[in-house]
């Protein structure tokens, strides 16, 4: 601990005398600046690890306000657009070795470093639209010629370096490209089709292995560029994640025409459920409901996941009333696209303002809107802000919330994004008013979940903790991963005052795509266009 | 390394790059010298198409990491290392959300092979190539079994370094290059298997620890050394590891010369 504070005292001290700003440093501010805010809400997984290390808590926050500062004195941006924050890292170095060879500090040190740095230079030249010469590129690795690398390093090396030998795995070594997709599309009876979506479709089908049901997402590949990388991006995380509330993919088949996978399958999705009761949900039912994506969420979030594309159509609900989170093809994407691949446009719904008014600090507070929305529609039985437009979308979310002030939002008032808007001056109205089944704690709860400010948004993992839960009984709290809720005794769904035959009546098509749902969307907008005026 | 120079210029019509590891004879017994070199050669390749592509670090770091992981599956002989490499550039533009269109890769490898030549013609033997490369991506799929998002030391190192800057007194700092060293070591990890055998915190540490000490830096010493600080579950021989393996890849560089 003392140790801690004399690091701290060091680091502040460093700071204040470090503040002119030289070149490299600043450079490297910037990048952490551009960093940081993502870093600092966990949305970039391993900036996060890196920024909170136990160990040195006190230093990352040091840092950070260093590196707020640097960055605002020395911010440099090349035209470039959205590559900007990407190119930082190359040119960084760049700049760096800029410094190198005509800054001042070069003289001051002793070492010839013009030599020392000129393979730097020369690769780091490269990333820099400059013209890329042969032999500027082939020179050899970057290790500066004249490095003196420390003696016991190269004793050590000199006496364990039987070299080369790691051995090859020699498994699959007579495999060809010849082989490429003769996977176990037979083990699978393919039954109705489900559904079709933006590079898939859907089918129910039937294991022959276990007799179950399963989910067959058939992503065609005859596309020129070949796997899609909302696809890829979606198995390389499934994959990963095992819990009772995430939808669980048993199987990968490759076959020359497309890529199958294989997932649980799940009767209906929430959308579904909340037709089939007419919209009107038992409250406790919500209450489970709610729990279970938190659940899931906090479990995603855990390991700094984000799927960021939470909608009804995306919650999968099976007759046991287990819900599962599905479609995880945007998680962990740097961008929440506007249009799908084929066009067809991404709801807003539950989209939050902060992002809505084009922020691009993704953290795991983007999904919390979106589970406060589906919150909301759950009780009511109706979407909380349908809009068409992103304009329209931030009206309505205005509209009921109040339009955000400088108090309620710090900073929103300097944001070109609102201030073009030029929106009227509506007052928050109690949400208890638009959702009168709602009780005190979920409205309490509702409320934290629908903050403007993402920082402020209640986290999955404390919302699981909140007192609307605590009737589920303490269990609930403290199962493990792939424990369902309903594992616990006494938790169970009740009847949906709602619903119209007994038991759950087979659906007829589980639309987890996008397709089928936008159709529904664009009808209901133009409803609610209606109701509006 | 070879230069352009004395790489094999593809003679027979069709032929986009060299025999890989082949090119010294035909057996197909692998031996692990030999084909590390050529790992390391290929991975070269990458990096410089990489550079010329416009790519970010992490993405050529993945596409290096995807080779690697690759071949540690799949025999050298099985598979022509270009290729793969080219399909890991590809599939790394897609797992970082850098796009890399397959027509630039094929245009850039196929002057990488045959400089100065002019560009392919959108001919038959044009589409075969991305058909190749695509094809290609799905087997690395598959073999990875769509294990394809790692995690990449870049970003640590990156705090690394502030935190490493923030207890140097600032001429220390602007006097030695430390962050481009440590930058530069990071790369050159990335020619060797090594890359995917350490954690990342690790070969972080490692390559800062190692341009500080070449550089003869010293951070203030306390009750525990400045790495345990930065990353509680390193250890002095962990370090050493990833600095010897290192080593072995320069070591190797200045023999295949």
């Amino acid at each position: 601990m003392d140790r801690m504070k004399i690091i701290k005292r060091r680091l502040s001290m460093s700071l204040r005398s470090a503040r002119p700003v030289d070149d490299s440093l600043s450079e490297l501010a910037e990048q952490m600046a551009l960093d940081e805010p993502s870093a600092a809400r966990d949305n970039e997984p391993m900036v996060v690890c890196a920024l909170h290390p136990p160990a040195s808590h006190s230093a990352p926050s040091f840092l950070r306000q260093y590196a707020g500062h640097l960055g605002r004195t020395a911010l440099r941006r090349e035209p470039g657009g959205g590559l900007e924050r990407d190119r930082a890292y190359l040119s960084i170095v760049h700049e760096n070795v800029k410094m190198g060879s005509d800054g001042e500090s070069d003289q001051a040190s002793g070492t010839s470093s013009d030599e020392v740095q000129s393979p730097v230079r020369v690769r780091m030249r490269n990333n820099h639209h400059r013209r890329i010469s042969n032999e500027d590129i082939n020179k050899r690795l970057s290790l500066p010629a004249d490095i003196r690398l420390p003696e016991g390093y190269l004793e050590k090396f000199a006496m364990n370096s039987p070299p080369f030998d790691k051995p090859m795995s020699r498994r699959l070594r007579r495999a060809s490209l010849s082989e490429i997709g003769f996977g176990k599309l037979e083990t699978y009876i393919k039954l109705d089709k489900l559904g079709e979506g933006t590079y898939a479709t859907v089918f129910k089908g039937r294991s022959k292995l276990t007799d179950n049901l399963v989910a067959l997402k058939e992503i065609r590949l005859e596309h020129e560029e070949g796997a899609p990388c909302t696809a890829i991006r979606e198995v390389s995380l499934l994959k990963d994640l095992k819990h009772a509330n995430i939808v669980t993919l048993h199987d990968i088949i490759h076959t020359d025409k497309c890529l199958t996978l294989v997932f649980e399958y799940l009767e209906k999705d929430l959308k579904q459920y909340m037709d089939d009761c007419g919209s009107i949900m038992s409250v406790h039912n919500v209450k489970i409901f709610l729990f279970q994506l938190l659940r899931g969420l906090a479990y995603c979030h855990r390991r700094k996941v984000l799927h960021r594309d939470l909608k009804p159509q995306n919650l999968l609900i099976n007759e046991k009333g287990e819900l599962k989170l599905a479609d995880f093809g945007l998680a962990r994407a740097k961008s929440v696209p506007t249009k799908t691949y084929s066009n067809e446009v991404v709801t807003l719904w539950y989209r939050p303002p902060d992002v809505l008014l084009g922020s691009t600090e993704y953290s795991t507070p983007i999904d919390m809107w979106g589970v406060g929305c589906i919150f909301y529609e759950m009780i009511t039985g109706r979407p909380l802000f349908p809009g068409s437009t992103v304009e329209d979308e931030l009206h309505l979310i205005f509209r009921i919330l109040g339009t955000p002030t400088e108090e309620s939002w710090p900073g929103i008032t300097t944001s070109e994004e609102f201030k073009t808007y030029n929106f009227p001056r509506y007052h928050a109205e109690p949400l208890v008013n638009h959702a009168p089944r709602i009780d005190n704690d979920g409205h309490d709860l509702l409320s934290m979940l629908l903050q403007f400010e993402a920082k402020k948004r209640v986290s999955a993992e404390d919302a699981l903790r909140h007192s609307y839960f605590r009737c589920l009984g303490d269990q609930v709290q403290t199962l493990a991963d792939t424990a369902s809720i309903f594992s616990v005794k006494g938790v169970q769904l009740q009847r949906d005052p709602g619903k119209r035959s007994s038991a759950y009546p087979e659906s007829s098509k589980s639309s987890k795509i996008q397709k089928i749902e936008v159709k529904k969307q664009g009808m209901r907008n133009s409803q609610w266009e209606h109701s509006r005026e | 390394m070879e230069g352009p120079s004395s790489r094999v210029p593809s003679t027979q019509h069709g032929g986009l790059w060299p025999s890989g590891g082949r090119d010294l004879c035909e057996e197909t017994e692998s031996d692990p010298a030999r084909d590390m070199k050529t790992h390391f050669r290929v991975c070269r390749f990458i990096m410089e198409t990489g550079v010329k592509l416009g790519m970010r670090s992490v993405p050529v770091a993945t596409a290096c990491v995807l080779y690697h992981h690759f071949f540690e599956r799949v025999n050298i002989h099985a598979y022509e290392p270009y290729l793969v490499a080219m399909s890991c550039v590809y599939l790394a533009g897609k797992v970082e959300e850098q796009h890399i269109r397959t027509r630039d890769i094929i245009n850039v490898s196929h002057r990488y092979f045959n400089s100065g030549s002019p560009p392919l013609e959108c001919d038959k033997e044009f589409w075969d190539l991305r058909d190749s490369v695509v094809q290609c991506e799905l087997l690395i799929l598959r073999q990875l079994n769509f294990h394809v998002s790692f995690e990449s030391p870049h970003k640590y190192l990156l705090h690394y370094l502030l935190s490493v800057r923030a207890l140097l007194n600032r001429h220390a700092w602007s006097r030695t290059p430390v962050a481009e060293t440590s930058w530069a070591l990071l790369r050159d990890c990335y020619h060797g298997t090594m890359c995917i055998h350490h954690k990342p915190q690790h070969i972080a540490i490692a390559t800062l620890y190692l341009a500080l000490n070449s550089y003869g830096v010293e951070l203030p010493v306390g009750e525990r050394q400045w790495w345990q600080v930065l990353c509680e579950d390193v250890t002095e021989a962990d370090i050493d590891t990833v600095i010897s393996d290192l080593l072995q890849l320069y070591d190797m560089e200045a023999k295949c010369i």
